[in-house]
This record gives structure tokens, sequence and C-alpha cells, in this order.
């Protein structure tokens, strides 16, 4: 069975490209959300079994997005996309509780890998 | 940025994020060179706000920007809210690359907000252009990068406030 995502992130680019990347995989986009506030309203009805969460976002930024979500659902599995793809950076996003961070640009064997070593 | 590396490796590491990213996001070589963008143009500005005060503007031709939102969405031609789209996400990619760069060569950790998308040129008030590197594809499409510093702080000054 396919493995059902929330996408967040506030570019429709983004979401084209996940599209074009994870078809013929086992993860399917189950959700859009085009800000941080946005996914925190829809989590619960969406119930994904994954989030990609941008960080540099209008509003609430991916970070406290994530911290929000994961303090409402500990068990939510969350995986930043962005182009701050640098040390620290990903210790905020460790510090948050995210499960893996995936550089923008995408790679399809970068996405797919991370992806897969969270549902390990 | 320049007062903590020199000027020759903050534009070497600018024109790399501008060929790397411009390649993998949208499939278009850019060559350092050529004249200014000159007619129809689009900017988009990133402000960095921790790390390092400055900014970098992107002006370029709206054709070139045309060409490469096609190549990313995949089709023959893309409404205007899409160019904005596509303008914004590539040159926030960039400025990520660049920040990454930036943090590898002197562990400051840099922050920017949302890029902000302009139709023709806009020039940031308050700052001072810095350099430019100007870019051309083979259509003779044109942009240029546009390193900017506020004006009383000429020199670049970093500043560590969170």
């Amino acid at each position: 069975m396919s493995k059902r995502i929330m996408v967040v992130d506030d570019s429709r680019l983004v979401r084209v490209q996940l599209a074009d990347l994870l078809e013929g995989t086992d993860y399917e986009i189950a959700a859009y959300c085009r800000s941080g506030e946005e996914a925190i309203a829809q989590y619960d009805e969406v119930n994904p079994d994954l989030v990609t969460m941008d960080i540099i976002m209008h509003g609430m930024d991916g970070l406290e997005a994530s911290k929000i979500i994961l303090k409402e659902h500990p068990d939510a599995k969350i995986v930043m996309l962005s182009s701050l793809a640098y040390d620290d950076t990903y210790e905020k996003a460790k510090e948050v509780g995210a499960k893996g961070f995936v550089d923008k640009p995408f790679h399809r064997e970068q996405l797919l890998k991370v992806l897969g070593e969270v549902f390990c | 940025m320049n007062n903590v590396m020199t000027k020759e490796r903050l534009v070497q590491i600018l024109d790399q994020a501008v060929q790397d990213v411009t390649e993998c996001t949208a499939g278009v070589r850019l060559f350092q060179g050529g004249q200014p963008p000159e007619n129809d143009l689009c900017t988009i500005q990133i402000t960095f706000d921790k790390g390092f005060r400055t900014s970098l503007t992107l002006c370029a031709d709206t054709r070139l920007l045309y060409r490469m939102a096609c190549n990313s969405f995949h089709e023959e031609s893309v409404s205007p809210e899409d160019l904005e789209e596509f303008s914004k996400e590539y040159f926030n990619v960039l400025c990520g690359r660049v920040a990454g760069a930036m943090f590898r060569a002197t562990r400051i950790p840099a922050h920017f907000g949302p890029p902000v998308f302009y139709r023709g040129s806009y020039e940031p008030k308050g700052c001072e252009i810095q350099f430019v590197l100007t870019y051309r594809n083979e259509y003779s499409e044109g942009a240029q990068l546009i390193h900017h510093v506020p004006c009383s702080d000429g020199d670049g000054v970093i500043s560590n406030e969170e």
C-alpha cells in the first residue's frame, strides 16, 4: 500500500517536482498545503504517513509548524525539504524532531533514500 | 559578506550557485558576460536577516525566466502566476545554496526571508551595489545577480543578531 505524503511548501513548483519524482514509487501525495498554518489545520483530517516540510515560508516557518504538529502528534513523521542545506539547519531540524532532511534542488535518489530511511 | 572573505571567493561562490542551480532546476546553462538585460525585465530579491546584512537581487529578461519556468513545469507555456512561483522558488534555492557555501566557509549561519518578485527592475531602498555578475544563455537572454549591502555598512559588516 502506498505511503501517503502531505506536502507543505509555498511553491507549486515543488508540488510538480515531487509528483514527478515520486511517480511509480510507493509514495503518493495525499495533500498539499501552502503554509505551516494550513498544515497544522489539515493534519488531523489528512492523517498522512509522512509530511515533507519546507522551512522558509510566508507566515509560520517550517520549523515552527513541525514543532506544533509533533507536540500534538508525537508519532508524526516529518522530513524537511529546504535549500538551507548546512549543519546549522540540520541541527535545528533534528532539534524539532524531523526524521530527515532533503536538500533543494531535489535529486530523486536522495529523496527516495531519505523517505525510505524514515520507514525503516 | 565580503569582509569575512575576499571578493574573489564570494564571486566564486555566487557564480557556482548560479550555474549549478540554474542547470539543475531549469535545465538552462548560463555563461558569464554579455550585456545587461534591458527591456522586458523581472526582478527577484532576497534579504539576509541573520548572519550577513546584505541582499541579493536577480534582474533577468522575462524571456529567460519564462524559458526556465516552462522547463521546470514541463509545459510549453506558463501563466504569469507560475512564472512568479518559479522565479521565487528558483531564487530561494539559489540563495540557500549561497548560504550553505558561506556557512562552510565562515561557520556563520545565515538566514533570509521569503523572496519578493517584481515585474520590471527594482532596486532595494537604503542599499548600495557592491558588485554585479552578468549572465547570458545561448539565446542571448540575460540576467544580472546583484550583491547589495546597506548604505551605512558599505563594507558588508557581519551581523550575528538573532
